[in-house]
C-alpha cells in the first residue's frame, strides 16, 4: 500500500514535471548555461548533501533524483546566480548510487553521486535457520548477520564479523566478512547431538543469542528383550517388550518419542503388532498373553532405518481339558471349571465359543466369556427348538464335540 | 352519526401490547428467523449503502432480501443496541397487525363491533403467535399487516376514483414490498383480486335493488365501468413493486436460485409426518377449524364470492404434500422453492374477520338468540365456554411450544467465542460453528470474523452448498447424507476456504473432525470446544466481491425508509383530519354495505354441529391410536421400540423399566454397565430406522429380530440383533444382554510417554511470524505413491513416514492431471491416514477424489442416509499423472499409539481379530487401516474400518474385517516425480535424511493372506479418544 502511494506520488510528480518542462520551454527563449560546481561525488550517509550549480539567469529548473528506494523532484534555491539543490533526508540517509538530472530544456546535465555507509555499527540484524539440525556433520544451519549503522544502512563490504557458537565444551569463533551487504556462516553439526548457542559480533556490537538443537540422526540396529510374569497362555497377563538403548551411528540416544514397531510372528503364521515410543532411547511395548499354546518370534523395527534381533517366546497351554455338563433338558450347558496352571480358576474373560450344528450345518454361534471359571449357555426354546443337535465347544485353542444331543 | 371510540379495538391494542410485548423477550431470540434478521440489521448498521457482506458464505449480497425491516432495526439500534432495535420493531409490528386486522375486518364485515371482536381475537390467534413467537418472521408479519392497512384505501380508490386514495394505497403497498417481497405478489392474487371482485359486486349492487338481482351481465357492466381505475391501480402498483426494490429483482435475475431445493416441513404429507401437520396445519388454523363451515358459508355468499375462491385456494395450498393439488397448482419448481406455511397463515388471517363476526353473532347477535331458542341458554353458555376454552388452550399451547419442543440448542454465551476470535489474530481465518442452531447468526453479528457457513440459504454461492439440500453446515446432522457429506468436504479441504477454527457445541461432530485431521485446541469457558486445523493459510487481505452499480446501492439505502416516511405522512394526515374534525368526517364507502345479522342460517348451525362432531371423533380416534402405539409393554414389538427409543435419547432409567425384573439386575448394575460402554455406536450414533420382526412367540416368551440403522458422523451402521423377551403379569419385558466379563491384569499400572508442548519463544507481541516463534516443519518422506483406479473412481495410495525427531501432523494433498498437464481434481486425504505421526512412524494413506456430489444429476440424490457415501468426480478426461504435497506441522495432541493387535484369525473372506488397549487412555473409536499388497509386495489398495465399540484400558475388543472383493485394481502410474514434502522434492529429502533406507523393512512385517487378487495385507491402528485424561 505504501509502495503504491509512492508510485502514485512519483507518477503525479512526473506529470507535474512534464508540465513544468513545457512551460519552461515556452518561457525560455535564450540559451542558459548551467554548470555543476560541486566537485565531491562521494558522501557519507547522514551528511547534508547539497549540489551547487552556477547559472546565468534567474531560472530554477527542477532536479530529478533517483536511487534504489524511489525518485523525487527537488526545487533549488537560487542565490547570486547559483543554484543549490539540497537532497532530502530520505535520499541522503540511504547508501548506494544516486542519479540526478537537471530538468532543463536546453542544457542536459546529469550525474551520479555515491553515498557510503558509516563505519560504526550500531545494530546487528541476525537470522538463523533452521532451528534444528541433524547430528552427523552433513546437516547445517545458516547464520546471517547484517551489521547496520545508526541509519539502518548495512556497513561497507568486507566489514569483519565474528560468528561465535558454543557446543558441548567448545566455543568456536569464526571471522567472516560482509559481502553484498550481508555476512553469513554455515554451521555444520558435529557427531554429537545437543544444544548449540550461536551469537555474532561486529565492530564491538554483539547480537542476541540463538539456540540450535542438534538432534540425533536415524537409529541403528538394536536388541530387544521380553519380560513376563510367567510363560503360560492364560490370556490375561501381559508381556512387556523393551529395546536396548536406541542410538544413531554416532552414539547419540535417539529423540524421545521415536516409534518402534514390535512385530510378532506366531507359529500359525499370523503377524501381531504392538508399538512403543522411546524414552531415553528405550521403547517399551506391551502385549497380552494368548489364551492358547503359542510360539512367538518377535522382531522390532524402526521402519526403513533399524531393526533388532529376533527373540522367541513359548507360551504353555494352561487349560488342558474342561468339563461340559448338559442339564435342564440339555438346554443349559455348563462349561467348566476352567482351571489355570496351578488349578486356580482362570481369570474372568476367557472366551468360550459354542457352535450348534444341525445336519452338519452351522445353526448358531454363541460366544461367552467366563465368570469365576465357568461359562453357562442357556438355549431358549424359541431360539433352539426341540430337536437333536451337534455341539462343538471351543476354548483356549482346544475343542470338544457332542453329537446328537436331544433338547426337549 | 356520532362516532364512539371502538372499545374492543382499544382493548385489543392494550392486551396485544401487554401480552406479546412482555412475552417476546422470552421467545423471540429462540425463534428460527429473528436472529437472522438481527444479523442483516447488523450489516446495515456497519455499512448502510454497501450491500456486500463478507461474513457469511465467503461473501454474499444482502440485496437478496428486502431491506426495510433490517434497516429499521439498524436505525433503532443506534439508540439502544441491536436487540433493542429488534424488540422495538417487533412491538411496532404487533401494533400494525392488530390495527390492520381491524381495518381489514371493518372492510369485510362493515360492522365496527365485529371488527373490534376480530381485532381482539387476532391478538391471541394461534397463527399470529406461531409466526411471531416460534418462527420469528418479522418481515412477513409487517408485510401482511401493512397490506391489510392498504386494502381499505384500495377499495376507496376504486370506488370513488379520488387520487388521494390511490396515493395512500400505493404508499402502503410500497412499504409492504420493501419489507417482504412475497407478500405483495401473492397478496395481489389472494387479497387484492378478491377485493376488486367484492368491489365490483358492491358497484353492481348499487345498480340494482337487491343482491339477488345481480346477474352476470350487471356484474360485467360494473366491471367495464371500473376497469380504467383497476388498470391504473394495477399498473401503478406493479411499478411500485418492481421499482421500490429494483436492486432485489436485478440481483435475483443475476443470481438465480439454482440450488437443490431444501426440504421443508410445510411440503410434507401432514398425515404421514404428524409433527409437520401439527406445526403447519393444526396450530395455525387452531380453533378456526371448528368454524370452517361458517367461514366457507359466509365467504361463498355472493358479495364475498371471490374471497371464497381465494381462501379455498389458500387452504388447499397450505396442505402441502398431503394432497397432490398444491404441487399441481404451483408447478414443480415453485412448489419446491416456496414454503407453503405462508398460505395457511394468509388463509387464517383472511378468516379472522369472519371469526370476529361469528363471535359477535354468538355473543350478542342472532346466533345467540337462535341457539338459546333451539337448545336453551345453558347450552349456549356451555358452547361458549367450550369454544373459549379451546381458544385459550390453543393460545397457551402455541405460546409454550418452544418450551416443550425447543427449536434451538440452549442459549450459548457468545462472549468467550468473540474474545477467542479477537485474540492472537484468530479472526484472520474463517471459522465454523457446529450445533449452534440459529444462534450462529447472533455470533456473526457480534464478531468481524467470517464463517464459511451462513443462515440465509438463498444466498449460498459455493457449489459445495448449493448442490446439497441443506440450509447450513451447522446443523448438518439433521440433514442426513447430504448434510454430513457437505460438512466432510469442508472439513477435509479447509485450506480452500481458509477455515481454521471450528466451534463445536455438539459432541456428535467430534469424530468426524478428528478423522478429517483436526485437533482439539481447548474448551472455552462456555463449554464450547474449539478445534483447529494446521497448515491453513489466513484469509487474503483483498477478497473478491460482486459489485453493483452505485445507483443501485443508493436506491437500496434510501427508498425503503422513504416509503415509510411517505406512507406515514399520507396516512397519518387522514387520521389527524378525522380526529381533529378539521373537515367533515368521510365515512368510508364500504360502510354503506351493511351486513344483515338478523337471521342466522339454521342449516349452517346444523352443519357446524355435524362438522364439530366429526372433528371430535377424528381427534378421539387419533388419541386412541397414539395410546396403543405408545403403551410400551402391550406387545413385544412395542417393548423393543420403546427400549431403543429410550436408549437413543439416553433415558436409561426408562430403558431399565423394560428389563425383565426377574433377571435380578439392579438399576445400579444396569447404569454401571451403560457407563462402561463407549464407542461410535453408544456415544455418537442416532437411531435412524428400526425394523422388528417376531421370529417366534408363545405365551411367555418371544424372540425378535431387530434391524437397526444408526446414523453416526462417520458412517451408517446397520445392525441386526436378536432380542429375547418374557411376559410377566401380562407385560412384556426384555431379557438383559450378556456383558463382557473380561478382567484386566492390573489394578493400577503406569505408562511412560513423551509429552510435547509448543509454546514458541515469542515475546508477548502481536508481531507476526516473529523468527523465534517459527518451528521447523517436521520432515516427512513419502515412501511410495501410486495413482490407481478401482471401478470408476481414482485414488492416490501410498505410504508416508515422519522421518523427523518431533511428532508431526500430516496433511496430504493430491492433484490429478491429464496428459496435457491440465488439472482435473484436487483433494486431501480424509480417513485413510493416521494424521498424527510420532517420529519415524509410518502410515498408509489413500486420497479419494470426491466430486461435489450430484452436480450432474439432481434427481439422483439418494433419500437414504449414508455419510460414508461419496460420489467420485466425473472426469471429462483421463487422469494420467498426479502430484502429491505433504505438509508436516509439529503437533502435540492425539499421539496415543497403544492399540495393539493381539490376535488374528482369517479365511479367504474375513479377518477376525482382537485389539488390545495396552495404554492408559480409553479409546472411543478405534480405526483399522488395512493396506493390500500384491504378490510382489507392492502396495495396491488402502481400506479402513471403524470399530463400533470402544476399548477400555487393558481390555480386548474383537473385530471382524471383510476383505475386499476380487475387483481388479488398475495402476495408472507409480511415478513419484512430483511428490513434495513441505514444498521440497521428496527425493532430495529422502537422499539426505535416510540415504540407506532398508527397503524390505515394511515387507517383512506383512501378513500373508489367501486371496485371489492380493497376497499380503498390513493392519495399522488409529484411535479417537473422546475424553483424554
Amino acid at each position: 500500500m505504501r509502495l503504491n502511494l509512492i508510485y502514485i506520488q512519483v507518477i503525479i510528480l512526473l506529470c507535474l514535471s512534464s508540465f513544468a518542462i513545457k512551460t519552461d520551454a515556452v518561457d525560455n527563449v535564450s540559451v542558459t548555461d548551467i554548470q555543476l560546481l560541486t566537485q565531491k561525488n562521494t558522501f557519507q550517509a547522514g551528511d547534508t548533501i547539497t549540489l551547487q550549480f552556477s547559472t546565468t539567469e534567474s531560472i530554477t529548473p527542477l532536479m530529478y533524483c533517483t536511487n534504489s528506494y524511489g525518485s523525487t523532484l527537488i526545487k533549488p534555491s537560487n542565490k547570486d546566480n547559483k543554484l543549490y539543490y539540497r537532497l532530502p533526508q530520505n535520499l541522503s540517509h540511504k547508501i548506494g548510487s544516486l542519479y540526478w538530472k537537471l530538468l532543463n530544456d536546453t542544457t542536459h546535465i546529469n550525474g551520479e553521486i555515491k553515498i557510503i555507509p558509516k563505519t560504526q555499527a550500531v545494530k546487528m540484524e541476525t537470522y538463523i535457520g533452521p532451528p534444528s539440525i541433524e547430528a552427523g556433520g552433513t546437516d547445517y544451519t545458516m547464520l546471517v548477520v547484517i551489521p547496520t549503522d545508526e541509519l539502518d544502512n548495512p556497513l561497507p563490504e568486507h566489514t569483519s564479523v565474528t560468528a561465535k557458537h558454543q557446543f558441548l565444551n567448545e566455543i568456536s569463533i569464526d571471522s567472516i566478512q560482509t559481502k553484498n551487504l550481508i555476512a553469513y556462516k554455515t554451521i555444520n553439526s558435529k557427531d554429537e547431538s545437543g544444544r548449540m548457542l550461536v551469537s555474532s559480533e561486529s565492530v564491538n556490537i554483539n547480537s542476541k543469542e540463538f539456540t540450535i538443537n542438534v538432534l540425533p540422526a536415524i537409529p541403528k540396529s538394536f536388541t530387544i528383550s521380553a519380560e513376563q510374569p510367567h510363560n503360560y497362555a492364560d490370556g490375561n497377563q501381559q508381556t512387556v517388550f523393551s529395546t536396548s538403548i536406541l542410538k544413531d551411528k554416532y552414539g547419540n540416544i535417539v529423540s524421545d518419542g521415536t516409534f518402534v514397531t514390535f512385530s510378532i510372528t506366531t507359529s500359525e503364521g499370523t503377524v501381531l503388532k504392538t508399538y512403543g515410543t522411546t524414552i531415553k532411547g528405550i521403547a517399551q511395548a506391551r502385549m497380552i498373553h494368548p489364551d492358547h499354546q503359542a510360539q512367538w518370534h518377535i522382531k522390532a523395527y524402526v521402519a526403513g532405518m533399524a531393526e533388532s534381533n529376533t527373540i522367541d517366546l513359548n507360551f504353555q497351554q494352561v487349560i488342558k481339558d474342561f468339563n461340559v455338563e448338559f442339564s435342564k433338558h440339555n438346554r443349559t450347558i455348563t462349561v467348566g471349571p476352567l482351571q489355570s496352571f496351578m488349578n486356580q480358576m482362570i481369570p474372568d474373560g476367557l472366551q468360550v465359543k459354542l457352535f450348534i450344528y444341525k445336519n452338519n450345518e452351522l445353526l448358531e454361534q454363541l460366544n461367552k466369556t467366563s465368570v469365576d471359571g465357568y461359562v453357562r449357555f442357556n438355549l431358549k426354546p424359541n431360539i433352539v427348538q426341540n430337536d437333536s443337535y451337534d455341539f462343538i465347544i471351543k476354548t483356549a485353542g482346544i475343542e470338544q464335540s457332542f453329537n446328537t444331543k436331544t433338547l426337549w | 352519526m356520532k362516532e364512539i371510540t371502538n372499545k374492543y379495538l382499544i382493548v385489543a391494542i392494550l392486551l396485544g401490547l401487554i401480552f406479546h410485548g412482555s412475552s417476546l423477550f422470552f421467545t423471540l431470540e429462540t425463534t428460527y428467523d429473528a436472529l437472522i434478521h438481527l444479523f442483516f440489521a447488523d450489516h446495515y448498521t456497519n455499512s448502510w449503502f454497501e450491500p456486500w457482506n463478507y461474513k457469511w458464505y465467503t461473501g454474499f449480497s444482502v440485496m437478496g432480501y428486502p431491506p426495510l425491516v433490517h434497516q429499521a432495526i439498524a436505525l433503532f439500534s443506534m439508540i439502544g443496541g441491536l436487540k433493542f432495535g429488534l424488540f422495538t420493531v417487533t412491538i411496532i409490528s404487533i401494533l400494525l397487525f392488530i390495527t390492520g386486522v381491524y381495518r381489514f375486518s371493518l372492510l369485510i364485515t362493515t360492522n365496527r363491533t365485529s371488527a373490534g371482536y376480530a381485532a381482539l381475537l387476532a391478538v391471541f390467534s394461534s397463527s399470529f403467535i406461531e409466526t411471531l413467537h416460534i418462527f420469528g418472521q418479522l418481515p412477513s408479519i409487517i408485510g401482511i399487516s401493512v397490506l391489510m392497512h392498504a386494502l381499505p384505501e384500495i377499495y376507496s380508490w376504486l370506488k370513488t376514483g379520488k387520487y388521494w386514495y390511490l396515493a395512500t394505497s400505493l404508499s402502503l403497498i410500497a412499504v409492504t414490498v420493501t419489507s417482504h417481497h412475497v407478500t405483495p405478489i401473492f397478496g395481489m392474487v389472494f387479497f387484492i383480486f378478491p377485493l376488486i371482485g367484492m368491489l365490483i359486486m358492491d358497484h353492481a349492487r348499487e345498480q340494482v335493488k337487491s343482491m339477488k338481482a345481480i346477474t352476470f351481465k350487471v356484474f360485467l357492466n360494473s366491471f367495464s365501468k371500473l376497469l380504467k381505475r383497476i388498470i391504473k391501480f394495477g399498473i401503478a402498483s406493479l411499478i411500485i413493486i418492481i421499482g421500490c426494490i429494483l436492486p432485489y429483482w436485478i440481483n435475483s435475475k443475476n443470481n438465480p436460485i439454482t440450488q437443490v431445493p431444501i426440504p421443508h416441513g410445510s411440503r410434507d404429507n401432514f398425515l404421514e409426518v404428524t409433527s409437520s401437520g401439527l406445526v403447519f396445519f393444526l396450530i395455525p388454523w387452531g380453533i378456526l377449524l371448528l368454524l370452517l363451515p361458517y367461514i366457507f358459508y359466509r365467504y361463498y355468499s355472493k358479495r364475498y364470492l371471490f374471497f371464497g375462491l381465494s381462501i379455498t385456494i389458500l387452504t388447499l395450498l397450505g396442505t402441502g404434500g398431503t394432497t397432490p393439488i398444491p404441487k399441481f397448482l404451483l408447478g414443480e419448481t415453485a412448489f419446491n422453492i416456496l414454503t407453503l406455511d405462508r398460505f395457511t397463515l394468509w388463509a387464517s388471517i383472511m378468516a379472522l374477520p369472519l371469526f370476529g363476526e361469528f363471535t359477535f353473532r354468538f355473543v350478542q347477535g342472532d346466533l345467540k338468540s337462535l341457539i338459546q331458542l333451539k337448545f336453551g341458554a345453558v347450552y349456549h353458555r356451555i358452547c361458549g365456554g367450550v369454544l373459549a376454552g379451546l381458544f385459550i388452550f390453543m393460545t397457551i399451547f402455541t405460546m409454550s411450544l418452544g418450551y416443550f419442543r425447543p427449536s434451538q440448542p440452549q442459549k450459548i454465551k457468545m462472549q468467550p467465542i468473540v474474545n477467542f476470535l479477537n485474540q492472537d489474530d484468530h479472526y484472520k481465518w474463517r471459522f465454523l460453528t457446529l450445533g449452534f442452531g440459529d444462534q450462529m447468526a447472533w455470533l456473526s453479528s457480534q464478531t468481524n470474523a467470517m464463517t464459511v457457513d451462513g443462515n440465509y440459504h438463498s444466498a449460498r454461492r459455493l457449489p459445495e452448498l448449493t448442490t446439497r439440500p441443506i440450509e447450513r453446515l451447522e446443523n448438518s446432522k439433521f440433514k442426513g447424507v447430504a448434510g454430513i457429506g457437505s460438512l466432510q468436504q469442508f472439513l477435509t479441504t479447509p485450506e480452500k476456504y481458509n477455515l481454521k477454527y471450528t466451534f463445536s457445541n455438539d459432541k456428535f461432530y467430534d469424530p468426524i473432525l478428528y478423522f478429517c485431521g483436526w485437533q482439539r485446541l481447548r474448551q472455552l469457558e462456555n463449554g464450547i470446544m474449539v478445534w483447529e486445523r494446521l497448515n491453513v493459510p489466513p484469509i487474503p487481505s483483498v477478497l473478491p466481491k460482486d459489485d453493483v452499480p452505485k445507483w443501485q446501492k443508493i436506491l437500496w439505502g434510501v427508498i425503503p425508509i422513504t416509503t415509510v416516511l411517505i406512507a406515514f405522512l399520507l396516512n397519518i394526515q387522514m387520521l389527524l383530519v378525522n380526529t381533529l374534525r378539521t373537515k367533515p368526517k368521510i365515512i368510508p364507502e364500504f360502510l354503506k354495505f351493511k351486513s344483515n345479522y338478523s337471521k342466522f342460517s339454521n342449516s349452517v348451525l346444523r352443519i357446524s354441529h355435524i362438522w364439530s362432531v366429526i372433528l371430535v371423533l377424528v381427534f378421539i380416534y387419533n388419541i386412541y391410536n397414539f395410546y396403543i402405539k405408545n403403551d410400551a409393554q402391550r406387545h413385544p414389538e412395542n417393548v423393543i421400540l420403546s427400549y431403543y427409543d429410550a436408549l437413543d435419547f439416553k433415558e436409561f432409567e426408562t430403558a431399565y423399566q423394560l428389563i425383565n425384573p426377574a433377571s435380578n439386575k439392579t438399576i445400579a448394575q444396569y447404569m454401571l454397565e451403560v457407563s462402561v460402554t463407549d464407542g461410535l455406536l453408544s456415544s455418537y450414533a442416532k437411531l435412524d430406522a428400526i425394523e422388528t420382526k417376531i421370529l417366534n412367540q408363545n405365551d411367555s416368551s418371544a424372540t425378535v429380530k431387530v434391524k437397526t440403522n444408526w446414523i453416526t458422523p462417520l458412517e451408517k451402521i446397520n445392525r441386526v440383533d436378536y432380542k429375547s423377551l418374557s411376559k410377566i403379569n401380562d407385560k412384556w419385558y426384555l431379557e438383559p444382554d450378556d456383558i463382557d466379563t473380561d478382567l484386566p491384569p492390573d489394578q493400577l499400572f503406569s505408562n511412560n510417554a513423551t509429552g510435547y508442548f509448543n509454546q514458541g519463544r515469542r515475546r508477548i507481541t502481536t508481531e507476526q511470524t516473529h523468527h523465534e516463534d517459527v518451528l521447523k516443519q517436521p520432515v516427512l518422506e513419502v515412501l511410495s505413491a501410486k495413482l490407481v483406479k478401482l471401478d470408476n473412481s481414482y485414488a492416490i495410495i501410498g505410504e508416508i513416514q515422519n522421518i523427523d525427531n518431533v511428532p508431526a501432523d500430516v496433511i496430504l494433498k493430491g492433484t490429478l492431471y491429464n496428459d496435457s498437464n491440465k488439472v482435473l481434481a484436487t483433494y486431501n486425504a480424509k480417513y485413510h491416514i493416521k494424521h498424527k505421526l510420532m517420529p519415524k512412524e509410518t502410515s498408509a494413506f489413500k486420497i479419494n477424489f470426491e466430486g461435489i456430489a450430484w452436480s450432474q444429476t439432481q434427481d439422483s440424490i439418494p433419500k437414504a442416509f449414508n455419510p460414508d457415501e461419496f460420489t467420485p468426480v466425473e472426469f471429462e478426461e483421463q487422469p494420467t499423472k498426479f502430484n502429491l504435497h505433504a505438509a508436516g506441522n509439529v503437533s502435540s495432541s492425539d499421539l496415543y499409539k497403544r492399540i495393539v493387535i493381539s490376535d488374528i484369525e482369517m479365511n479367504s473372506k474375513h479377518i477376525n481379530g482382537t485389539l488390545f488397549n495396552s495404554g492408559i487412555q480409553e479409546v472411543t473409536i478405534p480405526q483399522l487401516l488395512v493396506t493390500y499388497y500384491d504378490e510382489n509386495k507392492s502396495i495396491t489398495w488402502v481400506d479402513h474400518k471403524f470399530l463400533e465399540e470402544g476399548i477400555r484400558q487393558q481390555r480386548k475388543q474383537d473385530f471382524n474385517y471383510k476383505l475386499m472383493d476380487n475387483t481388479p485394481i488398475q495402476v495408472i502410474t507409480d511415478r513419484m516425480d512430483n511428490v513434495f514434502v513441505n514444498g521440497l522434492p521428496n527425493t532430495s529429502i529422502s537422499n539426505k535424511v535416510v540415504p540407506n533406507r532398508i527397503e524390505n523393512h515394511i515387507y517383512t512385517q506383512l501378513q500373508p493372506i489367501n486371496h485371489s487378487e492380493f497376497s499380503y495385507i498390513k493392519i495399522e491402528t488409529n484411535a479417537y479418544i473422546g475424553n483424554p485424561n
